[in-house]
């Protein structure tokens, strides 16, 4: 029996995210890997990794579904789809009862209000690096850390400070001061961990906060961020196994209902061009 | 953040804290009207309906001043945040989404105050009274917490005319003509929804009272153009709530702790002391809405010699005695007391030669590049720290402009400071320090410029 | 003369990219042309002495260099640039400026603008907010000073004959700028949103009759042509504060969505009611602009002498025009645009989206601070949005 596949690329500001799944919705292959700073995005070499772990090649795909911040011109893509739509498919695959979703990403922070594995509204925040992943990242080379361990450092904290600018610029004065008084680097870090919890909390609100809450994306591997935001929404918080990956699998996942149904009504699939060159960001 | 304040910098008055106990009371007297079943409207400060709503029996309470409260006590937080979860833009007012909130908590609490409320809380209101005097943004909010609250909110209208438009005596005939009608309007639509009728000689008993109040305040301000500045702009922001803010405060009380206040600042002029208790190396002038939740910057500043002897906003107007015998009706003599030309101020405020060049250049520019900076050369003034607010247009949107009429008329240098009156997030305590420091060279500089020029200061 | 030459909507393009075009030709021919910032510096009153109304616009794609000295950044983006590109000399040629009591920002900007670049004549107009009797009465007061004050100007006296006339052909303008929106009734709509942007704001730029005939010629080029706009998913009415710039139109409707209908400032907003011609033409006008136009900085009420308060009924009298326009065109969600720091606009998001959810219409809300890389992440915004709907 022929096994038909589907193919979620979710282009990132940072990370791009390739899955690929079966019609069971089983994953294949999967790749994480930095999106590049350039201009041109090698998105393709991510695709061709996936298809090598897979053991296939492009023609076996039935659908390439874009997505993400760089979705728009994805040479191989056969469609693009919001990351809103995307995350809200793919996280709503590993927790059927989702009703809130966090996604923090790269630069920006998403909230998407679900219901029945549908996308009712949502809410993003805008171009300020606040909250983010970025924001993440600038503290850790402010404080001289590898981003990965500042959730682990977080949890030996006492007494966490209280950062009262959001402004990324701000903050790290702000920590800068607090340990040039000797302030421990635990009780900071944590501090700066409830900041941007309490900036999403507030910014998600309008949605309505009853579980399951999801946590997604990148900072989601943050243990002490997803702490904190717990405790600012005053909920549990549910973080899927790869956070990193919603994104792609709701891509990959609609890309799949999308190609059943024109099976079930009898109509080809329609295809993009499937060139496997760079992705641009900018036209 | 948290603040190293250093309480000796700053000399306060006695007489203030008594005032500032009052505001409690205000507060106190709300809710227990409130309790009591008497209507309360929640209102905003400006120069006419609280005077009618309080001749009418009407406690006033104002979220404007309740949100700076809750600020202050590092509590508007909460309520801000409820504000965009109800979908209310981040960038509106502070004082306005904290009242969002503050609302919002009121409906899941069934009405009541919520229990966190600082200062004993707002209780809900009868009615909303909305102005756009001196904001115009004003009248939405309140229309906007329609959500929230049955009652009715009446939009008082204001003329805010043109500075030129403003020189025509028929223009300002005219405005004091639709004050009249439209603050008659106003009585019919209370008298209306309190089904009762308005006592006009109540109306001009609370009308004095504000009258008292404000010509104390004139003359305590009067009072700190002398050297070194006795009374810092703390204490006058301390104040200044119990006499604006006054819903339901008796005036009595209020004139008196003025009284008491005129004494004080009177006695520390003859001996020579002043506001803060450094050395005063620079007086400064505070212009735009103040930091509430973070003013204990202002004594860092002191702790350098930064005496703020004057400020911008909520001071008194000059006070005036208006033949009004030959008005009868007692809403005209109401705003015709209130309501002055913009030549009566300029006949009061600059000699008879500086006002005929004044008008000949509003005539012909549109504009005068003197107006707005008569206190600056009247306090003598070194230095002006213009508070650029993220949520406030009416006291941001003109400051770079008085920026550099300041400078190129009086060569006053300012320090312009990003922040807000409520969300604390937006300033930066420690930024704002070091440009502070690098500030006095500037300072410096100018009143050498100023010497040579022959300026008296 | 140029204008000559091209017609229609390639006209339009033409005014769109160089606005001023036509009115330096005037001016060169002696006629006086006037500078006014929003909707409500009475028009029919410039007409009416024939001096040409000429609309004061931002720029997108200009980056805001000369205004940072003038006006804080926590201020209307659009002002601010409408200000740095006068700073820039590019406003220079006008004969003058009329501005009104838009909001605290707009008069703020009016003396900035009066102090900074001393033009040859100004005029501020301090519009009421409310619709109360006396506001109605003040603005009729107002437009008697404006009267004047352009009488001045011009040397000669505005006769009611004069006025009524420019009503007439005002509201001919009217006329047309609807006939031209029920074109957009139809699926597809025979002119986009973006199209649309241009040809309002060339008749924008240029004297009332002849943004009449470019109207004529648009009407029936479009009613003719077969490359319009194509055939999308959702049919959208986007309300919202000013969008003088086709960028976010084109980034709109360049996912799948065709925007059918507006309710913003560089659209339907000023034409889509006429001006009564009552005795004395000032008690038209004067009602025309302040109780017909439903910009967010006019405050509207059920019955303002009414003690009593229904929100829904109150939400209703203020927005069920929006509720008609997603009627008749047929509209299947709403865009709320709005520039940041606008408060006037800003407060009414949340009353928008109860009465939007109280009709079972969809909405989302589009902040923007008023330039080219705003526009990037609101089309995931947009196409997130479309996404649910479709």
């Amino acid at each position: 029996m022929v096994r038909i596949y589907f193919a979620g690329i979710d282009l990132g500001s940072t990370m791009t995210k390739v899955v690929i799944l079966d019609e069971d919705e089983q994953v294949c292959a999967y790749v994480v890997n930095h999106t590049g700073a350039e201009h041109r995005r090698l998105a393709n070499k991510v695709m061709e990794e996936a298809l090598i772990q897979a053991g296939l090649c492009i023609e076996d795909m039935s659908f390439i579904m874009a997505t993400g911040y760089g979705r728009i011109n994805v040479p191989f893509a056969d469609k693009q789809i919001t990351e809103l739509t995307c995350h809200a498919r793919g996280i709503a695959s590993f927790f059927p009862n989702v009703k809130l979703a966090i996604d923090i990403g790269g630069q920006d922070v998403k909230g998407l209000k679900i219901r029945n594995g549908k996308l009712l509204d949502f809410v993003m925040s805008d171009k300020c690096a606040a909250g983010t992943g970025r924001f993440l990242e600038v503290t850790a080379e402010t404080l001289g850390l590898k981003l990965e361990d500042l959730g682990r450092i977080s949890l030996g904290s006492t007494q966490k400070i209280s950062v009262s600018s959001t402004c990324t610029v701000f903050a790290q004065q702000e920590v800068v001061n607090h340990l040039s008084n000797d302030v421990p680097l635990e009780d900071v870090v944590a501090g700066l961990h409830d900041a941007i919890a309490s900036r999403v909390a507030r910014m998600v609100r309008r949605l309505k906060v009853e579980p399951d809450v999801v946590f997604t994306g990148g900072v989601a591997k943050n243990i002490g961020v997803v702490k904190a935001l717990a405790e600012s929404l005053g909920c549990p918080i549910l973080v899927p196994e790869e956070p990193l990956l919603s994104g792609a699998i709701g891509a990959a996942i609609i890309g799949k209902e999308l190609t059943f149904k024109a099976l079930a009504n009898g109509e080809t699939i329609q295809t993009g061009e499937r060139r496997l060159e760079e992705a641009t960001f900018f036209k | 953040m948290t603040q190293e304040t250093k309480p000796r910098a700053l000399n306060r008055l006695k007489s203030m804290y008594a005032l500032r106990a009052e505001v409690d009371r205000m507060y106190e007297g709300g809710v227990e009207a409130s309790e009591e079943g008497k209507p309360v409207a929640w209102v905003m400060l400006e120069g006419w309906s609280n005077a009618i709503l309080n001749a009418m029996g009407v406690k006033t309470v104002f979220p404007e001043n309740y949100s700076s409260l809750c600020a202050a006590q590092g509590m508007a937080e909460p309520f801000m945040e409820r504000s965009e979860a109800e979908g209310w833009p981040s960038h509106l007012c502070g004082y306005a989404r904290a009242s969002v909130g503050y609302s919002a908590r009121m409906v899941d609490v069934g009405g009541k105050i919520p229990p966190e409320a600082p200062g004993g809380g707002m209780p809900k209101p009868t009615l909303l009274v909305a102005s756009g005097e001196t904001c115009d943004a004003r009248f939405k909010w309140f229309q906007s917490l329609g959500r929230f609250f049955d009652a009715p909110v009446w939009t008082l209208e204001s003329p805010s005319p043109g500075i030129r438009e403003r020189l025509s005596s028929e223009t300002y005939e005219r405005n004091v003509q639709f004050l009249i009608k439209e603050l008659k309007a106003f009585v019919a639509f209370l008298e209306n929804l309190l089904g009762k009728k308005m006592d006009w000689d109540m109306l001009e008993f609370t009308g004095g009272g504000t009258n008292e109040i404000n010509r104390l305040r004139w003359e305590i301000n009067e009072l700190r153009k002398s050297r070194p500045g006795p009374m810092h702009t703390r204490d006058f922001w301390s104040v200044m709530t119990a006499a604006l803010f006054r819903g339901a405060a008796d005036p009595e009380v209020i004139i008196e702790g003025h009284q008491k206040m005129y004494d004080e600042v009177t006695e520390r002029v003859e001996k020579g002391i002043a506001g803060i208790n450094r050395p005063e190396k620079y007086r400064m002038s505070f212009e735009g809405l103040p930091p509430w939740h973070t003013l204990g910057f202002l004594d860092q500043l002191a702790e350098r010699g930064w005496n703020f002897v004057i400020e911008s906003a909520y001071r008194p107007m000059r006070p005036r005695t208006v033949d009004l015998s030959m008005y009868d009706d007692p809403m005209e003599r109401y705003v015709r007391r209130r309501y002055r030309s913009l030549e009566e101020s300029l006949q009061e405020d600059y000699e008879p030669d500086e006002v005929e060049a004044i008008k000949n250049e509003i005539i012909r520019d549109g504009t005068s590049s003197r107006l707005g900076l008569k206190h600056i050369s009247d306090y003598q003034v070194d230095g002006v720290v213009l508070h650029v607010l993220l949520t406030c247009r009416a006291t941001s949107a003109g400051l770079n402009l008085l920026q550099r009429k300041i400078l190129d008329v009086l060569k006053v240098p300012s320090l312009v400071i990003e922040g807000d009156i409520i969300d604390a997030s937006a300033f930066n305590a420690a930024e704002a320090l070091r440009k502070a420091e690098a500030f006095e060279e500037t300072m410096d500089h100018y009143r050498k410029v100023r010497k040579e020029l022959g300026m008296p200061w | 003369m140029t204008s000559e030459v091209s017609k229609g909507l390639t006209r339009s393009i033409e005014l769109y990219q160089d606005r001023s075009s036509r009115v330096k030709e005037l001016r060169a021919e002696g006629k006086k042309v006037m500078g006014y910032l929003c909707i409500y510096p009475v028009l029919e009153m410039m007409t009416a002495l024939d001096i040409v109304p000429y609309r004061i616009f931002g720029d997108l794609h200009e980056p805001v260099t000369e205004a940072d000295s003038y006006m804080p950044a926590v201020n209307c983006p659009f002002l601010r640039s409408c200000l740095d590109i006068g700073l820039k000399g590019k406003y220079d040629f006008l004969d003058g400026i009329v501005t009104s009591h838009i909001c605290d920002v707009g008069s703020t900007l009016s003396s900035i603008w009066i102090y900074a670049l001393k033009p040859p004549f100004s005029h501020h107009i301090d519009m009421p907010h409310t619709l109360h009797e006396t506001a109605l009465a003040q603005e009729k007061g107002l437009l008697e000073d404006y009267k004047k004050a352009l009488e001045g100007l011009s040397g000669k006296e505005m006769t009611s004959e004069a006025l009524e006339a420019a009503i007439r052909v005002h509201n001919e303008q009217r006329a047309l700028v609807r006939e031209l929106y029920e074109l957009k009734k139809l699926n597809p709509p025979l002119i986009s949103g973006a199209e649309t942007i241009q040809v309002i704001k060339a008749i924008e730029s240029i004297p009332v009759d002849e943004g009449n005939q470019l109207l004529r010629e648009v009407i029936s080029e479009v009613k003719e042509r077969s490359n319009g706009p194509q055939k999308k998913s959702s049919r959208l009415l986007v309300w919202g504060s000013i969008i003088d710039d086709t960028a976010m139109m084109e980034m709109i409707e360049g996912l799948d969505a065709n925007v059918v209908m507006d309710d913003t400032c560089v659209g339907s907003r000023p034409y889509f009611d006429d001006v009564e011609i009552t005795d004395d033409p000032l008690d038209g006008l004067a009602y025309h602009y302040l109780v017909d136009i439903k910009c967010s900085r006019t405050f509207r009420v059920n019955n303002y002498m009414d003690v009593h308060k229904d929100y829904m009924k109150d939400l209703e009298i203020r927005f069920s025009y929006l509720k008609d326009y997603a009627d008749e065109w047929k509209a299947d969600g709403v865009i709320m645009e709005s520039v940041r720091y606008c408060d006037t606009h800003g407060y009414d998001v949340p009353g928008i989206r109860d009465y939007l959810d109280s009709i079972g219409l969809p909405s989302v809300y589009l902040e923007h601070d008023y330039t080219e890389g705003a526009l990037a992440p609101l089309r995931t915004r947009v196409q997130g949005f479309l996404e649910i709907i479709g």
